[in-house]
């Protein structure tokens, strides 16, 4: 028997819930909850994009509440970062709405290998000097 | 261990300013062209070039992604038509996790959760590539 509620509400609710504990400590929660809508839930890539993008909004905000709180933000590494990741986020999304969704799968897994061996290969000796 | 001395010690300021803003356009656009991810080539570029400290990085690029998310879903949510409906539960969800990492964040040990989450991306990297 089909349980629509299951697959609509309840796995995208709790994967939302799981993906934004990683997505709070700035460890790509948003990467992995658009791996999980496309692979596993069937959520064609194009709308998999765009839930990706609002669902960082209440995710990060609620956390950021956290770690202001907790010392970990550099104002200064914002001020100069944000501004210029806003244009280019903005430029880089018109053209990616515009252009067909497919020619982005090769790209993109390229993107995640590196992603991925960066992360692998990183010396542990930066980890947690704050903890 | 000793939380007071690695505090102190912050990047000098005005001259690493141009990192950061290289670091955020990478990832703007990372973020606009894929729809999430931004943070991977943040975090690479302000630890391993502009010498941050981990936790400190981990943290602003949440504070950097959070303006270029808000940017990209506008663009989305004009052109592409993203139900709102269909996005409520992982909204929903995403905000019940960041409750929960924001208050977690302090305790993170941080190598075998970037492991495993390396081991993902590879998986994904895999399915998208082959």
């Amino acid at each position: 028997m089909e349980v629509p509620e299951v697959k609509e509400w309840l796995l995208p609710f709790l994967l939302g819930a799981l993906t934004g504990v990683l997505s709070a400590w700035g460890v790509g929660g948003g990467t992995l909850l658009l791996l999980c809508m496309t692979l596993f839930l069937g959520v064609d890539q194009a709308e998999a994009q765009g839930i990706n993008l609002l669902y960082f909004l209440p995710t990060a905000g609620v956390s950021l509440l956290f770690h202001r709180r907790n010392g970990y933000l550099d104002t200064t590494v914002f001020k100069a970062a944000a501004p210029f990741g806003a244009v280019c986020a903005l430029a880089a999304a018109l053209i990616s709405t515009a252009a067909d969704v497919s020619l982005l799968r090769r790209p993109f897994g390229v993107f995640l290998l590196y992603a991925g061996v960066t992360m692998l290969l990183r010396p542990e000796g930066k980890e947690n000097r704050h903890a | 261990m000793n939380d007071s001395a690695d505090r102190a010690v912050s990047p000098p300021q005005g001259g690493e300013t141009h990192k950061y803003r290289i670091a955020g356009a990478i990832a703007g656009a990372v973020n606009g062209l894929f729809g999430g991810g931004g943070g991977i080539p943040l975090t690479v570029l302000l630890t391993g070039w502009a010498k941050l400290d981990g936790k400190t990085a981990f943290a602003t690029c949440v504070a950097v992604v959070l303006p270029l998310c808000a940017v990209s879903a506008a663009a989305y949510l004009l052109r592409s038509g993203v139900s709102l409906v269909r996005a409520l539960p992982y909204l929903a969800g995403g905000l019940v996790g960041g409750l929960i990492g924001g208050k977690l964040f302090r305790g993170v040990p941080g190598v075998w959760l970037r492991r495993v989450f390396a081991l993902f991306l590879l998986y994904g990297a895999w399915r998208y590539l082959r």
